[in-house]
């Protein structure tokens, strides 16, 4: 395939020279016997016809091959000169910029220039169809070349300004913590000084995005970069097979990261491949199916987010379970009981697996025993997914879900075993919050139940085989992570939020680390590891148990809430009790004393504003009295100003949340913060 | 021929020939090659590279464990950007391996085609080592690594042979997968 460099320095000259060949043509109209002008004319349709085949636009250098010798004709005087001649001349010319502006726009040709010669040489030719006009072309003046590895260095250089400038963000964030500590006096100038810094950082976060998106948009090549040549396999692959098969592309404009579109071409091949020899039915089959004979191979692209998708669909047989089944099972790829539990669209599935050969099992043609476990590495190495559906007689269609590039991707930041690591949110199809009795165990397999289907689960540091932390007794945290049809959770100490990262790869030391796609750097300078999610559902199956906490699980914490709303306290009490906390309500500071002198408690939650004994007073009373002087006290109240902040700790409360800003994470990550 | 105005050629040449041989001896007399290393502690012993190999000398940052991987890695960290391994070679050398405390350091090395890091129990600095005060080593197979010994200042310098150990399978993290 001729590089879109190539083409593209085509296009420029064609524009050129077309735009030569026309005034050329309209003054010779005027002057038919300028020889000169003739001449000129000549040379122009000579180059672009050269040029054309340089690049091998054979529809171009037909084109423009006629009317050179026409012009020959014209000039050696066995044609006249005249307006029937000219004005074939310039459709002609207007033909080459129809197909010229296709190409610039990365659609398929407009025309069938084998006619269009057929007529050109009858002199019948019609009305040429409106052509949109030709985009332009930039003028070389404007345009400078650079180096494939320049570009690499600079979106490079771009990510390492994203890792500083959130090494920025931390440290503001830093110095608005630090603040409270600092003597009054420095404070108000201090405020000033960090609102300012924000108001930078965030000024520097939108240059950089601009940068980010501008450097990016250079390595951006069209999906049709890699789809050109298809055209032409599909026709070598079908004329082999005696079959009919026309290819439609749609939306190959459609522009990705040059190193993923590199990296995904064999996949691309593989599928439209499989689906000409083993998809798409022969003629006489089509013919008695009720279809028509010419098959059709449709490559689909759009954009959905931050993603792309690519269907490549056929109108063939389509994959038949059944048959995916059986030849799963003699194969040894999975056991008949476990194909059997498949329902029709998990059973696609296993045409994925390695030794799965689709030339005998979906179709009945003999192959070339290229599985789509294949396909499935390729997108697999670019983080992207596959979904499969078909209809037996009808269709089958893959959907890749790939990134539209692999130098920044979103991440899900989770902690397990102590370390951070990126997952690609392109695999986290939800995070679940999980008792530990909710957990079954069978065969020393662990599964939960999630949509009322069992689904497996392990630890994450258990998966990577890192020391694992033995989770919390009340609840788990989990990350259900999807791979085709698969799912999988993990379950982490903790989730950190999602993040835009910068990819760094492993440099050459590393040869293929299991379970590691790359690394990033975070706010703090150190790298964090970004998850090869595949490798995951691999080492998932043979993972550890999930550590279980001891069974003697330790009595419920015991909170005292204090309120005199009923819709708070029934909330904290709703809240706190479904965490496991052992919940006690009171409705004033008098009977919240009262209780917390006769009982055992570990917390006691307050609000301020209340009739008799208010908060602040109930918490002095509760740091006067030996019994109750080091339970700690959180004061949950709507006053939000800092003097009653400071009231309320002055009389001893460890925490202050404000009911404007409550929420449910708030308010049990203070609490677990203070008795665990 | 020996009368006045004449010359006495064999003496001339005899002290020519005694001018040379003096020069010769000078020459002989001159510093002998030497060796640039740098020197630093490795299980337990003194040990040294020729500092060509050495970019830099890095107090201990925060190390990221890799997940399926085993000895020598012991983790990653960044170096100004570039993800780093940094490599325990102790047990490469067949050294013991006492714990890493605060003089504990990574010592940036070059090979032909990727940049490590190796821990180091503490980096001695750069020295000038004589190399008629160098014994090759024998090459018994656990010394692999080990070009010889330096006798330098009253105490044995074991020459790490660097290339080798940066070209050994070993030092690849991840390439049995």
């Amino acid at each position: 395939m001729i590089s879109r460099k190539y083409l593209d320095i085509f296009c420029r000259e064609a524009h050129e020279q077309l735009a030569l060949l026309q005034s050329g043509l309209l003054a010779l109209e005027k002057r038919p016997g300028d020889r000169g002008m003739l001449h000129e004319l000549l040379r122009h349709a000579h180059t672009l016809k050269g040029s054309a085949r340089m690049v091998g636009l054979g529809d171009i250098a037909a084109i423009t091959h006629r009317m050179e010798e026409r012009l020959k004709e014209m000039e050696g005087g066995t044609h006249p000169v005249d307006a029937p001649g000219i004005d074939l001349l310039l459709k002609g010319a207007d033909a080459v910029g129809l197909l010229t502006a296709a190409l610039v726009k990365g659609e398929p040709p407009p025309l069938d220039a084998d006619a269009f010669v057929a007529d050109f040489d009858k002199g019948e030719l019609p009305a040429p169809a409106p052509a949109d006009p030709v985009p332009t072309i930039p003028d070389p003046a404007d345009t400078v070349r650079a180096r494939v590895s320049t570009l690499d260095i600079l979106v490079n250089l771009v990510g390492e300004l994203i890792i500083n400038r959130k090494r920025f963000e931390t440290k503001t964030d830093t110095l608005r913590d630090l603040l409270p500590e600092l003597p009054a006096e420095c404070r108000p100038r201090l405020k000033e000084f960090h609102r300012e810094l924000e108001d930078d950082v965030l000024y520097l976060d939108y240059l950089i995005q601009e940068l980010h998106g501008k450097a990016m948009g250079l390595r951006m090549l069209p999906l049709k970069s890699i789809t050109d040549g298809f055209e032409r396999l599909v026709r070598d692959l079908s004329r082999d097979q005696g079959k009919e098969v026309r290819l439609e592309l749609v939306g190959g404009t459609i522009e990705m990261d040059r190193v993923l579109l590199e990296a995904l071409k064999p996949a691309f091949i593989h599928l439209v491949t499989n689906a000409v020899c083993h998809g798409i039915e022969s003629p006489e089959e089509r013919s008695a199916g009720g279809k028509p004979s010419c098959g059709t191979v449709r490559i689909a692209a759009q954009h959905e987010g931050s993603s792309v998708l690519v269907c490549i669909r056929d109108d063939g047989r389509g994959m038949d379970p059944e048959r995916i089944r059986e030849a799963a099972v003699a194969r040894g790829i999975i056991n008949g009981a476990d194909a059997e539990r498949l329902s029709d669209d998990e059973a696609l599935y296993l045409t994925l697996r390695p030794g799965f050969s689709t030339s005998e099992t979906v179709t009945a043609v003999a192959g070339r025993g290229v599985g789509l476990d294949v396909v499935k590495q390729n997108v697999d190495r670019v983080k992207g997914n596959i979904i499969l559906k078909s209809a037996v007689g009808s269709y089958s269609e893959i959907l890749l879900q790939l990134p539209l590039t692999l130098s920044v991707v979103d991440a899900l930041l989770v902690a397990a075993a102590g370390e951070i690591y990126a997952i690609p949110t392109s695999y986290v199809q939800e995070i679940v919050k999980l008792r530990v009795d909710e957990i079954e165990s069978a065969a020393g397999k662990d599964t939960i139940r999630l949509n009322d289907a069992p689904m497996p689960i392990c630890s994450l540091a258990g998966a990577l085989g890192l020391p694992e932390a033995v989770p919390s007794p009340r609840h788990l945290s989990a990350v259900v992570l999807k791979l085709c049809d698969q799912r999988l959770a993990v379950t982490v100490e903790r989730q950190l939020g999602n993040s835009e990262v910068v990819v760094k790869r492993l440099g050459a030391q590393f040869q293929g680390v299991r379970f590691v796609f790359g690394a990033t750097i975070m706010g703090d300078g150190n790298p964090a590891l970004i998850l090869d999610v595949p490798d995951l559902f691999d080492g998932g199956a043979a993972a550890p148990a999930l550590r279980r906490p001891e069974l003697s699980l330790p009595a419920a914490k015991k909170v005292l809430v204090v309120d005199d709303s009923i819709t708070t306290r029934t909330m904290e009490q709703s809240i706190l009790s479904a965490r496991g906390y052992d919940v006690t309500v009171s409705v004033c500071g008098e009977e919240a004393l009262e209780r917390a002198l006769a009982g055992a408690f570990d917390l006691i939650i307050s609000d301020i504003e209340m009739p008799g004994m208010n908060g602040f007073q109930l918490t002095r009373a509760l740091r006067d009295r030996e019994k109750t002087r080091e339970i700690p006290v959180i004061v949950v109240s709507s006053l939000s100003r800092d003097q009653d902040k400071r009231e309320a700790l002055e009389a001893g409360a460890q925490a202050y949340i404000v009911k404007g800003s409550f929420d449910q994470g708030v308010l049990l990550e203070t609490v677990e913060m203070l008795i665990g | 021929m020996s009368g006045p105005g004449s010359y006495d050629i064999g003496g001339i040449l005899g002290e020519m020939r005694e001018a040379y041989w003096a020069g010769v001896a000078e020459q002989e007399e001159a510093p002998g090659e030497v060796l640039e290393a740098l020197l630093f502690t490795l299980g337990g012993l003194t040990c040294a590279f020729e500092t060509r190999f050495a970019a830099e000398v890095l107090r201990l940052p925060k190390l990221i464990r890799l997940p399926a991987v085993s000895e020598p890695v012991v983790g990653i960290f960044n170096l100004r950007g570039e993800i780093t391994a940094a490599m325990d070679v102790r047990f490469l050398l067949c050294f013991d391996a006492p714990p890493i405390d605060a003089k504990g350091r990574l010592v940036v090395v070059k090979g032909e085609t990727f940049v490590t890091a190796l821990l180091i129990e503490g980096a001695l600095g750069v020295h000038t080592l004589p190399m008629d005060a160098f014994r090759p080593a024998p090459g018994a197979a656990e010394e692999r690594f080990i070009r010889g010994r330096f006798d330098h200042e009253g105490e044995a310098v074991l020459l790490l042979d660097l290339p080798a150990l940066l070209a050994a399978p070993e030092m690849l993290i991840g390439a049995q997968k």
